[in-house]
């Protein structure tokens, strides 16, 4: 069985902020600006033209070459070979093929430099927060040298003055002030930090201190900090490949590589046949067959064949993903972490914070021991008047509400501050010892008090654990009175968020240091899958460890310094911004909002990105059926194979431009599904491969038969 | 005399080290621009190549076309070496 | 029409039967539990284990079964052609055969090591019997195990088992499912009036004028034809195979051979379903090659049933197509002889494929250029999972998760093992030496039936050899240096390319720690999944080569319809 440490609900020390309602009401970073994006994206898809850009996407890269070559065809058809046919028409299709390849090029860098805009929009306005400033940067010898912020290195220590930004992260070690942190979060409360506490002592670069001074000790080097990496991360400058695009580039490249030999080899196997037709049927339609095979149709063919559309998305897909997420306000050190959390298979949550509105609010006061609701009362309302929480101030209200008072004037008062080790609170009053605290501790100051422990106390405490609440018991000296019947309040709408998660096949997993009864009541109407009663940090890594021995990838969120080897044993750990700095540097993802339930919202993110990037894959891959039987009948019609044409295009030439149009054109159509990702249901497995094969899959056959033969039909030519 | 003799001799030395260097700076801009020394090795190896495309196919090319093609091919069998470059080692593209 | 139908039917029927049982024996086998052979075989087994020095319980990583499948094969290939240039000097030779020429040789002893058995050359004259039970057969058996082991390595590598040990496997191939049905099998092809002898021709009078003795050539054929086609050789002992009365004397020989040349690439699938304990997934799996297989059947038999348009516009009625075919057999064994034999990469040949109507060449074919339509020993079978775990991967990503197939994540490695292995080895091994030979038909091809016709011809002479089916085409001139060399090329590159890669990716998967299935997961064992997979082959697999066939067989079919209208 689990034992509990700082257990002691009402006096916890950590200002946990309750997430300010629901998502679109949320200020988000300084709004990223759009203005120019496009243009920017233009211009940037010329520059993207550079050979040295190119090559770094390989199936565009193969279009790229092709164009290069059509352009020479364009400019002398006769290159490769004399062209025996009309060669002014032979120069005028060329030059098409060449325009509609440019053109597939270039849609495919704009996809590329759109999504980078956005990123870079974004990365911009979080830059504007931090313009270089002045530090105040103490010397060992006390004194103060001015010097720009670029030049803080870890391990320096600097003095914030009120009014002040906050030069690099750091850590709080002199000082209390309160710090605005809205240009992050965008919460306008400002935030009290002073050293020592777990949580209140880290500071963000950036953010502005308020009042008073401090002294912070840097604890990242220039470009390191959170703001920088967020920077990076959406701008796609340090975006390195994620697991699944590297696995995809592969099966891309072989796709290029297989079409490339297939049709590298198409022209001895036409001219074979053309040989034989010009000797059985004329030289004409030998010369037919030579002149629909020429180098600029097999280009044509070979671009068509090769899986342009998702080769051209794919990084696009990537950046938008990183950009979603930076959206959301949260910080990820790498893609690589965005797509695992659409792996995650456990979620492991604290019951506080997370599940449960950070606060307990006193509900009930049940008398013990034949007190009356009105003593008890006032004996909960002395030992809570010092308390702060929530939780005291909410006993606080209960307690007035009720009709009670307590007379501070003129007497001897003393807060008794919570502690880990005694795990309660209370006040000395005119030499009465309030406490109030969790109940086995109660009953130990009771028992040294030398006062009895009355039975109707357990049924109490049972009493209020199974309606999931926290009982906390009071005394006075000796005298047990009652137990204050503290209620969590489960998050609206999780239960649902819960359930699509268990659909999805996600398991959760809920923490927290309350007893069993309580615990198991509160996941029951939550509605997560599992929970750990009385648990302490460690069992946090505990759990982590054996679901990941089970192979299964799991993600949980933590801000205290004892959660920071969980956050780096997890698969995802979610680190709160309002967190410690050790929190924040295990994580490999910081929410800059502090909101728990974020966690959730990632998992949905990271299937997105993947789902995106398959459905691209497949459309894509689903279209070759179509620009075959659009290409291959009508450049071999001569061989006697027209009636293959199913589609009734018109000519050879018409079938080759109108394939390479919808194929050009279908790269654009898709942006905004690559930017915006496909719409994710919380659904099973089954029946999301079902209803996006029958989308993506069905869609991909179907779709380009119909477009072909349209741009066919409106194209003038014969 | 002598001076002079001296003063010549590390003239002569100052142009050798001059050169070596503009070799040196080369020969690095060489290794940085990797295209350029491709596109060459390519026409070299296409010397072989043309020929051999004019010789088999009979009187069907005229050399131009024999050695476009020649270059054609060469290209092809480069981007497909690229191809299973990439394959390998994707994670650097 | 009927009767031939009915002996299609029968005969797919049997197969199916068969199916469950012989791929459960040869679950067992290789899940080292009892058999009914075991009183008899164990002893033999320990044997042979100790004599050769096997270390039986010694588990091999990909790298190291690759290894030992690579040296084994070479070792035998050195053998072999050694056999074949100093057969001239070795006993058992009646009709005092010389050594063939160097590349012949060469090309026979790699086609034989390949599990292929394409022939450059006709038996009775070329081989000696020697050569042909000593050389030749003994790799019909190695070769034919070295399938099996390498497809069972797989399967327990996929399954999340450690491979094995090669030198085990290929032993208890041999030992427990290849010779005791060869044993039962050649004395029931005796039993049924194939020639077991090593006496020379017999020299008889002939018929028309029994002044005039003619030579017929005879020789130890019964034991050569069981496992002929229990192993998916194919190779002959006559020129002609399996077309040649002492090769398939009647309906029944032939019966047979139909049904041992599918046995094992089909009861492979459900050997998997036993080992990975998904019986359902086996079958279902099971159903795109049977569906393939069945469409395949009747587009081949439909057009030697209709026969030709311009053959019958003279008849002024119906036909069937026999040219080239045993009467004995007729079309619809033929037809279905045809389209097995290239499923399976047995490569036996009852008719001439050559003289098929297009659709058997489009059939045959596509059959090899799919390879899983059951498909070779063994590697049809691992072909089909490679298959699966490319579908895995295409379509996986759709659910939103990193594709698993059997809860093991699919990542670069597999990705690049499974799509080398099924997508890029086939076009390498036969457009481009195919390209070559037609850019030179002259030089080069030495096509008998120039047009569509001859294009047909030298892709399916590569193909055969890619696919190590082995069967030809026939109508090329195929004994040329070119020939011998080049098929070699296709030969090596379509079996060991693919082996290695399939040992190293069942090598990758069993080292994956398995995610637990969730309803996250994608299920690999529902209808939908197998429809998908099906597509998957038919747009990567097939569509490759669209081009090739649309000037190949599809032209041809065109011209005739062409030709009487």
């Amino acid at each position: 069985m689990k034992t509990r440490n700082g257990s002691a609900p009402s006096t916890s020390s950590r200002p946990i902020r309750v997430p300010s309602g629901r998502r679109g009401d949320r200020k988000h970073t300084p709004k990223a600006q759009h203005q120019g994006l496009y243009q920017r994206a233009i211009r940037e898809s010329f520059v993207k033209l550079n050979p040295r850009v190119a090559v770094r996407n390989p199936v565009m890269f193969v279009v790229w070459l092709g164009t290069l070559i059509t352009l020479l065809v364009t400019i002398d058809p006769n290159l490769f070979g004399t062209v025996q046919a009309d060669i002014g028409q032979q120069r005028l299709l060329n030059g098409i093929i060449t325009c509609i390849l440019f053109f597939t090029v270039l849609f495919a860098n704009f996809a590329e430099a759109v999504a980078e805009g956005r990123g870079k929009a974004q990365a911009d306005a979080l830059r504007s927060t931090r313009s270089d400033m002045i530090a105040r940067k103490l010397l060992p010898d006390g004194k103060i040298q001015e010097v720009n912020s670029t030049e803080l290195r870890r391990g320096d220590q600097v003095k914030v003055i009120a009014g002040d930004m906050i030069p690099a992260d750091g850590e709080v070690i002199q000082g209390i002030g309160s710090v605005d942190e809205s240009a992050i979060t965008g919460e306008s409360a400002p935030v009290l930090k002073q050293p020592g506490t777990d949580i209140a002592s880290s500071v963000t670069g950036g953010t502005r201190l308020l009042s008073d001074e401090l002294i912070v000790r840097i604890t990242s080097d220039p470009g390191q900090g959170f703001i920088d990496r967020m920077i990076a991360l959406v701008e796609g400058a340090e975006r390195t490949k994620t697991p699944n695009e590297i696995a995809l580039t592969v099966l891309l490249a072989v796709l290029t590589q297989v079409f490339l030999i297939v049709v590298a080899t198409t022209p001895s196997l036409s001219g074979y046949i053309a040989g034989f037709l010009g000797n059985m049927a004329g030289a004409a339609a030998g010369d037919r067959l030579r002149t629909g095979t020429s180098i600029a149709i097999l280009i044509s063919l070979l671009v068509a064949l090769i899986p342009t559309t998702i080769g051209g998305l794919l990084s696009a897909i990537g950046i938008a993903g990183m950009d979603r997420v930076a959206q959301f306000n949260v910080i990820a050190t790498s893609g690589r972490a965005v797509e695992a959390c659409g792996d995650v298979n456990t979620l492991v949550l604290d019951k506080t914070g997370t599940i449960t509105l950070g606060n307990r609010l006193a509900d009930e006061f049940i008398p013990v021991n034949g007190h009356s609701i009105q003593k008890v009362a006032d004996v909960c309302l002395a030992a809570s008047v010092f308390d702060e929480t929530p939780e005291g101030r909410s006993i606080v209200q209960l307690a007035q509400k009720l009709g009670a008072s307590v007379d501070l004037e003129g007497k001897s008062t003393e807060g008794i501050e919570f502690s880990a080790r005694t795990r309660m609170s209370g006040t000395d009053l005119d030499g009465k010892e309030y406490r109030k605290g969790a109940v086995d501790a109660i009953k130990g100051f009771v028992r040294s008090r030398g006062g009895q422990v009355p039975v109707t106390l357990d049924e109490a405490y049972e009493h209020v654990s199974r309606l999931g609440g926290t009982p906390l018991a009071v005394c006075q000296g000796h005298e047990i009175y009652g137990v204050i019947y503290l209620k969590d309040i489960v998050k609206p709408g999780l239960r649902e968020r819960f359930d699509q998660l268990r659909r999805m096949g996600v398991k959760t997993i809920m923490l927290t240091g309350d007893n069993r009864i309580t615990a198991s009541v509160i996941a029951k109407e939550a509605g997560v899958d599992d929970f750990i009663a009385e648990a302490t940090p460690e069992d946090k890594i505990d759990v982590i460890r054996s679901e990941q021995a089970q192979g299964k990838l799991v993600a949980m969120t933590g801000d205290g310094t004892n959660d920071a080897p969980a956050l780096a044993q997890a698969n995802v750990g979610l680190a709160m911004n309002s967190g410690t700095q050790a929190a924040k540097e295990a994580a490999n993802m910081v929410d800059l909002d502090s909101d728990p339930t974020k966690l959730i919202d990632l998992v949905t993110i990271g299937k997105q990105l993947l789902i995106t990037r398959g459905a691209l894959t497949t459309f894509s891959v689903a279209n070759d059926i179509a620009k075959y039987f659009a290409i291959i009948p009508t450049i071999f019609a001569a061989a006697g194979i027209g009636a293959l044409n199913i589609m009734g295009l018109k000519s050879a030439q018409s079938a080759i431009v109108s394939a390479l149009i919808y194929n050009a054109l279908i790269i654009p159509v898709l942006i905004p599904l690559a930017l915006r990702g496909v719409q994710f249901r919380p659904l099973t497995a089954d029946q999301l491969l079902q209803r996006n094969i029958l989308i993506y899959g069905l869609g991909g056959i179907i779709a380009p038969f119909i477009a072909i033969k349209v741009i066919d039909s409106i194209l003038p030519l014969s | 005399m002598k001076l002079n003799s001296l003063k010549s001799s590390l003239l002569l030395l100052q142009t050798v080290s001059q050169s070596l260097e503009a070799i040196l700076v080369f020969g690095s801009e060489w290794r940085r621009q990797k295209l350029p020394l491709y596109l060459f090795l390519a026409l070299c190896l296409n010397l072989f190549v043309a020929p051999i495309v004019y010789a088999a196919s009979g009187n069907e090319f005229s050399r131009t076309q024999a050695w476009a093609l020649g270059l054609l091919g060469l290209g092809t069998l480069a981007l497909s070496i690229y191809l299973f470059f990439v394959m390998f080692v994707p994670e650097k593209f | 029409m009927l009767q031939g139908w009915i002996q299609i039917t029968l005969t797919l029927l049997i197969v199916l039967v068969i199916t469950p049982f012989f791929g459960r024996y040869i679950a067992l086998v290789f899940m080292r539990q009892r058999t009914m052979l075991d009183t008899v075989l164990n002893p033999i087994e320990r044997a042979i284990f100790s004599w050769s020095g096997v270390r039986v319980r010694e588990e091999m990583t990909g790298w190291q079964y690759a290894r030992a499948v690579l040296y084994s094969n070479l070792a035998m290939l050195v053998f072999i052609f050694l056999i074949f240039l100093f057969q001239g000097i070795l006993p058992f030779n009646p009709t005092g055969l010389r050594a063939p020429s160097w590349d012949l040789a060469l090309h026979t002893a790699i086609s034989f090591v390949t599990n292929t058995d394409q022939q450059h050359y006709s038996g009775e004259t070329t081989y000696s019997y020697f050569s042909q039970f000593a050389a030749l057969g003994f790799m019909m058996f190695t070769s034919s195990g070295t399938g099996i082991a390498v497809a069972i390595a797989f399967i327990r590598g996929l399954t999340g088992r450690a491979l094995g040990n090669f030198y085990v496997d290929l032993i208890q191939a041999i030992t427990r499912i290849l010779l005791p049905i060869s044993i039962v099998g050649a004395i029931v092809f005796i039993g049924a009036g194939m020639p077991e002898t090593l006496s020379g021709p017999a020299i008889v009078p002939t018929l028309e004028n029994p002044a005039i003795s003619q030579a017929i050539a005879r020789g130890p054929v019964a034991h050569f034809e069981i496992i002929k086609e229990l192993g998916e050789n194919g190779g002959g002992f006559f020129g002609i195979n399996s077309a040649h009365p002492f090769e398939n004397p009647n309906g029944f020989t032939n019966l047979i051979e139909l049904v041992a040349l599918l046995s094992i690439p089909t009861s492979m699938i459900i050997t998997y379903g036993i080992f990975a304990n998904n019986l359902k997934q086996a079958w279902l799996v099971y159903s795109i090659p049977l569906a393939i297989l069945v469409g395949f059947i009747v587009i081949t038999a439909m057009g030697e049933y209709q026969g030709n348009p311009a053959v019958n516009a003279l008849l002024s009625g119906q036909a069937p197509n026999l040219e080239g075919k045993e009467v004995r057999f007729g079309w619809a064994q033929s037809a279905l002889f045809a389209v097995f034999t290239t499923a399976s990469m047995c490569g036996a040949v009852n008719s001439l494929h050559d003289s098929f109507m297009p659709n058997g060449g489009f059939v045959t074919l596509s059959n090899m250029f799919l390879q899983i339509v059951f498909g070779g020993q063994g590697t049809g079978t691992a072909y089909l999972f490679a298959y699966l775990i490319l579908a895995v991967f295409v379509t996986g990503l759709m659910v939103g998760r990193t594709p698993e197939f059997l809860g093991r994540k699919i990542e670069k490695r597999e990705v690049v093992l499974a799509s080398f292995l099924i997508l890029l080895v086939h076009p390498i091994a036969i457009l481009i030496p195919a390209a070559i030979a037609l850019a030179f038909p002259e030089q080069l091809a030495g096509i008998s039936n120039p047009g569509f016709h001859g294009l047909s011809q030298v892709i399916y002479e590569y193909a055969s050899a890619a696919a190590n089916n082995g069967s030809g085409f026939e109508g090329l001139g195929d004994g040329t240096l070119w020939w011998n060399l080049s098929t070699s090329f296709s030969l090596l590159t379509g079996r060991y390319i693919p082996i290695v890669a399939l040992l190293l990716l069942a090598d990758s998967m069993s080292r994956k720690q398995p995610v637990p299935a969730t309803a996250g997961t994608l299920r690999t064992d529902t209808g939908l999944f197998t429809g998908v997979t099906a597509g998957v082959i038919l747009i990567l697999g097939a569509l490759t080569f669209f081009p090739a066939l649309a000037l190949g067989p599809v032209a041809e079919a065109f011209q005739i319809i062409k030709g009487i209208g």
